[in-house]
């Protein structure tokens, strides 16, 4: 269970060995073993206890903020695994291996966008015709990655294919987004948007659980293959989000188009922008965790979407390390 | 493993006890003496021998009683009753 905590002025600390969380008055007790991850989204207090307990049990305590998502996160301060997978990492980060490893996450992702969109048409016989043409098209851009060889310069090509297929996919994402839900574009910190809001907020709870698989796999989550190096920043965890985008994708389309959010779950920022406030993150996190917590098949296994985000990341350091 | 996990035991600092390592094993207290959760079976069975270890045999008295889905599914309940989801494991966030 995710234990998310948006109550200003909460504080969280540890009372006969489990978490406890209290709220003026009322107060929660959560045992160790039925807590994955605590995610604290607002002002809130906790103790070094409550720190120890966590990570005495592998539970990672991640601090999100209305904007850039997760902004901290208690984690080790070691490394999940042998410093060789870092090693290999960094020998193939500009070679074929490393190459032929981006590729095939592009070629999944776009899967995974031509998959969702096949079943968005499939509900709106009406619009077949512009999902067909939408599919097709961005079939076109995934051939030609396909067809892309290796050599040094290749990998900004890549990522100009991967930009125009997004931008199609969104289009017609917007297209099928009833009134008030409309958005141009994506747009971050702040979104302009309801539709971007949420999937922004959905995608930094997904980075966050991308980063921590990275660390238990043992993968360094700096060293990416696809997206350029820069100060500070996570590029292989960027590169394996790409797989579970659509993770995040589903839930909040449907939330949109089902018209589950409403005008209470957002604030209007004065600057322009628009956030979630605490009901809307509620109404969000229970469809999304639910949805993360449905079984799929994932190489030849039944498992949850979750438990998918980790095992790939394992079979990644596999590969990685096996050449 | 569903199971209910109720005790009868006069001593306050075995009782205490008991509650703190039932809780520790992830049952919620459902009522007063009575606890109700989703455990392994190793667990069921340590807090079992705890239990044996400090109540007083002659007064005291514990019962593990695991349950079926099933089962479960036709138990009926009236008044205060607990979040049923929480107590299965079938909630996957908790947002407070």
């Amino acid at each position: 269970m995710e234990l998310t905590i948006t109550t200003y002025g909460s504080y969280l600390h540890v009372k006969d060995g489990c978490f406890e969380v209290k709220v003026d008055e009322t107060k929660a007790q959560f045992s160790v073993k039925k807590i994955s991850s605590i995610h604290i989204a607002t002002k809130a207090s906790l103790s070094t206890d409550a720190i120890k307990l966590a990570l005495d049990n592998n539970i990672d305590i991640v601090f999100l903020d209305d904007y850039k998502g997760a902004y901290a996160r208690v984690w080790f301060p070691k490394i999940g695994s042998t410093v060789k997978i870092r090693r290999r990492q960094l020998e193939i980060s500009d070679k074929k291996e490393g190459f032929d490893l981006s590729k095939e996450w592009m070629l999944i992702k776009i899967d995974n966008q031509v998959s969702f969109l096949r079943e968005l048409g499939y509900k709106r016989p009406a619009k077949e015709l512009y999902f067909k043409d939408s599919i097709a098209y961005i079939l076109e851009l995934r051939k030609s990655i396909d067809l892309l060889i290796f050599d040094e310069n290749i990998i900004p090509s890549i990522m100009g294919y991967e930009g125009n297929i997004s931008k199609k996919y969104f289009e017609v994402l917007s297209m099928i987004m009833p009134k008030g839900f409309e958005f141009n574009g994506r747009s971050r910190q702040p979104a302009l948007d309801k539709f971007n809001c949420m999937l922004n907020y959905s995608y930094s709870v997904i980075y966050s659980m991308v980063e921590k698989a990275c660390i238990i796999a043992g993968l360094d989550p700096y060293i990416g293959f696809v997206h350029a190096d820069n100060y500070n920043k996570k590029s292989l965890v960027f590169d394996i989000i790409e797989l579970f985008r659509v993770y995040a994708d589903i839930p909040v389309t449907h939330l949109c188009t089902c018209k589950r959010m409403n005008v209470d779950c957002f604030e209007q920022l004065d600057g322009g922008g628009v956030i979630l406030n605490k009901q809307g993150k509620k109404e969000l996190l229970v469809q999304f965790y639910n949805h993360l917590d449905e079984k799929i098949r994932h190489r030849n296994r039944q498992v949850s979407r979750k438990t998918a985000i980790q095992l790939e990341c394992h079979h990644v350091a596999q590969t990685i390390l096996n050449g | 493993m569903l199971t209910w996990f109720i005790y009868d035991v006069t001593s306050n600092k075995v009782r205490n006890k008991i509650i703190k390592d039932a809780k520790g094993y992830g049952f919620y207290r459902v009522q007063k003496s009575v606890f109700l959760g989703e455990a392994d079976k190793s667990d069921v069975d340590a807090l079992k021998e705890y239990c044996s270890e400090i109540i007083d045999h002659s007064t005291d008295s514990v019962y593990v009683f695991p349950v079926c889905e099933e089962c479960f599914s036709k138990a009926r309940f009236v008044g205060q009753a607990f979040n049923k989801e929480l107590v299965c494991d079938e909630l996957k966030s908790f947002i407070i």
